[in-house]
């Protein structure tokens, strides 16, 4: 276990026995066998047919026998890294868990000003870029919008500009189509001075779901991802069954499903390139029947990765997902539990990847203050992470021997070394008494974090681009939108 | 009363039992249409009344609507043909690179329920595609569906088929799925935009007989 002495999680929570977690591994290569996947993508039909899977070209149906799995299996890797603008924003997995990222691609924004829902535009996603460059508990910043104002054509560039241009941290998001997907890798060329230079550190991270649940490789994403394989680029995709909809309506069933998928991509990942790095990224969910709801929100969810997260770990390839979503329309305490509680969960259970930040209505907006809150909730984590630090040291037997019963540890040389860094110091959650929070009209917890984001998003951002670059960027992709973070409440 | 049993049968779903219940009625000489509004609608309504409550979820809706479709198999020949044009006729789909098809699937369910004829193209549906169904089946309206943020735009493409191959004008285009609101309806010149089944259900409860009388004048 990659854990370090004196964390909380010495011992990854666990659900099933050994013995249980390779009989999923066994029914999931048994799903893959006997029923196989559709496969809608002609490169992916070929790759599969030159690697030793039945492939029915008439159908697109793909059968994959054990031995063509368990063969992908021996060039699987236990690591991945997101690089950066900034070399002091690499992180690498698992030994930098858990590493958290904003939601992403989502239509609509809540206007910060109004409060009111609306579409999101360029102008959003500079904003958005610059604060989650500046909060420390985001580590990658995956494009939270689409961007509403983009001209013809550059759909894609009017998203990835604004947030190349504002956030030095990886960033990651997708592309519809590989027109889109090429301008952006050119971006990430001139940017990084050169396609040999971008290639060395590749900051642009890209994810897809190519596989759509049940057992389907779709066209246009699982073409992106066989070329960003084959090109070598950091590429991933999550897997996204929705129990009682697109997979069975138990846990087990779905879990099942969802890793003969995982193994399906990963098949197809390691037969292109054997060792490419690989996340096991899931957004395991049970809807709900009442309605037909989409519950990424619900405790099930949590329940869900964890699961997913031990099946990683019999994989040895580091695991995560969009765990932390909620279904709330508003920062209140649907929010607030239903992000908490699913990322502590998959936290204690050795998930390493937190697609968290920032959204509300299951994906559909983004909203400023969620994102102050979840880089608080983020913190909170990576302090669960930390964990205690065991030493003799730290047992503290002489400073307890020195004060003595009845003393006071306050003016201790011993606090004064740890005031600052034992517990996390929140902005947003208050531990004011009472009186003094009314005297200040009472803020809410979406208030506190509208500030905060205020506090960020007045001063100018030092992160840009400079003026040089940003004019050689303009000169190669004519009437790109501004991309520039402005800001006023 | 056979109309009662009907109702009953498909309220609890069974297809088999709403299939004999509606030879049944038949027989004794009911007419086709009264079989069909006061047994098979009367029934469908009944539930979906039941899911708009919560009383009862998706999969009973979806049994309900199966059990529904085994009476209407024998009620349509025998409808007249005036009875089966004022039925209505839809044509949904979800866009091309698309594969998601479960809030399509909710809108069938709920549309059918409503004696509407639906034919669905099912998921990753081309404008070309659309536009020659649309060609062949004369529907009422076209239902198109998203779900993921870099398909929706395929929308404003199969619109701009229709209107090249000259056959949008007739046409009642709804919109529907995650990403899509009104404005984005409005802007790629689609002519509605509902939110969830249940509006969609409403709307066409409302409109429907008005929708076809206007399209029978023109044609």
């Amino acid at each position: 276990m990659e854990h370090e002495k004196g964390d909380l999680v010495v011992e990854f929570t666990k659900i099933f026995s050994q013995t249980e977690v390779e009989r999923v591994h066994e029914a999931s290569l048994e799903i893959l066998e006997n029923v196989g996947m559709l496969v809608r993508n002609q490169k992916a039909l070929e790759i599969f047919a030159q690697n030793g899977c039945i492939v029915d070209t008439e159908t697109m149906m793909v059968k994959f026998p054990r031995e063509v799995v368990e063969k992908a299996r021996e060039t699987f890797v236990p690591t991945y890294t997101f690089t950066a603008q900034d070399p002091k924003f690499d992180i690498t997995m698992p030994g930098d868990r858990p590493v958290v990222v904003t939601g992403s691609s989502a239509p609509n924004i809540i206007d910060p000003k109004t409060g009111e829902e609306r579409r999101a535009t360029s102008d959003d996603i500079a904003n958005i870029a610059y604060l989650i460059n500046e909060l420390p508990g985001f580590d990658v910043f995956s494009i939270s919008t689409l961007a509403d104002d983009a001209p013809e054509g550059q759909f894609s560039l009017s998203r990835f500009y604004p947030a190349l241009k504002n956030c030095k941290k990886p960033v990651r998001s997708n592309t519809p189509n590989m027109e889109d997907l090429k301008a952006v890798l050119e971006l990430g060329y001139l940017i990084a001075g050169g396609e040999e230079e971008y290639r060395r550190r590749p900051f642009i991270n890209h994810h897809y779901c190519p596989v759509v649940s049940p057992l389907t490789f779709d066209v246009e994403s699982t073409e992106a991802v066989i070329y960003l394989i084959e090109e070598g680029l950091p590429v991933y995709g999550t897997i996204v069954p929705n129990a009682g909809m697109t997979s069975p309506l138990s846990l087990m069933g779905t879990l099942t499903l969802g890793n003969a998928e995982f193994l399906g991509l990963a098949t197809l990942t390691q037969m292109i390139r054997p060792g490419a790095p690989m996340i096991y990224a899931v957004l395991s969910t049970v809807a709900d029947m009442r309605t037909g709801a989409y519950a990424p929100g619900a405790i099930e969810t949590g329940m869900l990765q964890m699961a997913h997260t031990e099946m990683a770990r019999f994989y040895n390839v580091p695991s995560g997902g969009y765990i932390g979503l909620t279904n709330a329309h508003t920062n209140d305490a649907q929010s607030g539990y239903e992000t908490g509680m699913n990322t502590t969960g998959a936290l204690l259970a050795g998930a390493d990847l937190f697609n968290m930040g920032g959204l509300l209505g299951s994906l559909m907006a983004f909203d400023f203050g969620k994102a102050v809150i979840d880089n608080e909730i983020a913190l909170m984590l990576k302090r669960i992470k930390k964990g205690y630090e065991y030493s003799e040291e730290n047992l503290c037997l002489d400073l307890i021997a020195k004060v003595g019963p009845g003393g006071s540890y306050m003016d201790a040389d011993h606090t004064m070394k740890n005031m600052r860094t034992i517990a996390v110091l929140p902005k947003v959650a208050t531990r004011e008494m009472r009186r003094r929070w009314e005297d200040q009209g009472k803020p809410d917890a979406h208030a506190r974090a509208m500030k905060e984001a205020d506090k960020i998003l007045s001063k100018p951002n030092k992160s840009r681009f400079s003026e040089e670059l940003d004019a050689k960027i303009r000169e190669q992709f004519k009437g790109l939108v501004a991309g520039d973070a402005k800001w006023s409440l | 009363m056979v109309f009662q049993v009907i109702i009953k049968s498909i309220t609890i779903g069974d297809a088999e039992q709403c299939l004999a219940l509606t030879k049944r009625a038949l027989q004794q000489g009911f007419s086709a249409e009264s079989v069909l509004e006061k047994g098979l609608i009367a029934g469908m309504n009944r539930v979906a009344e039941k899911f708009r409550k919560q009383r009862v979820m998706v999969p009973e809706v979806l049994m309900a609507s199966r059990a529904m479709h085994a009476g209407l198999s024998l009620i349509e020949p025998l409808l007249e043909n005036t009875k089966k044009i004022s039925s209505g006729k839809i044509v949904m789909g979800t866009v091309a690179g698309d594969l998601h098809d479960i809030g399509l699937s909710l809108v069938k369910m709920l549309v059918m329920a409503t004696g509407i004829e639906v034919i669905n193209l099912g998921v990753d549906v081309t404008p070309k595609k659309f536009a020659a169904v649309v060609r062949k089946e004369k529907p009422h309206i076209l239902m198109m569906s998203a779900l993921l943020t870099t398909t929706m735009t395929m929308m404003k493409e199969v619109i701009d088929e229709l209107e090249s191959s000259g056959i949008r004008k007739n046409l009642i285009i709804v919109v529907g799925g995650a990403p899509i609101d009104a404005g984005f309806a409005k802007r790629i010149g689609a002519d509605y935009y509902f939110e969830d089944a249940f509006e969609v259900k409403a709307f066409l409860d409302e409109n429907i007989n008005k929708i076809i009388s206007k399209k029978n004048r023109w044609t």
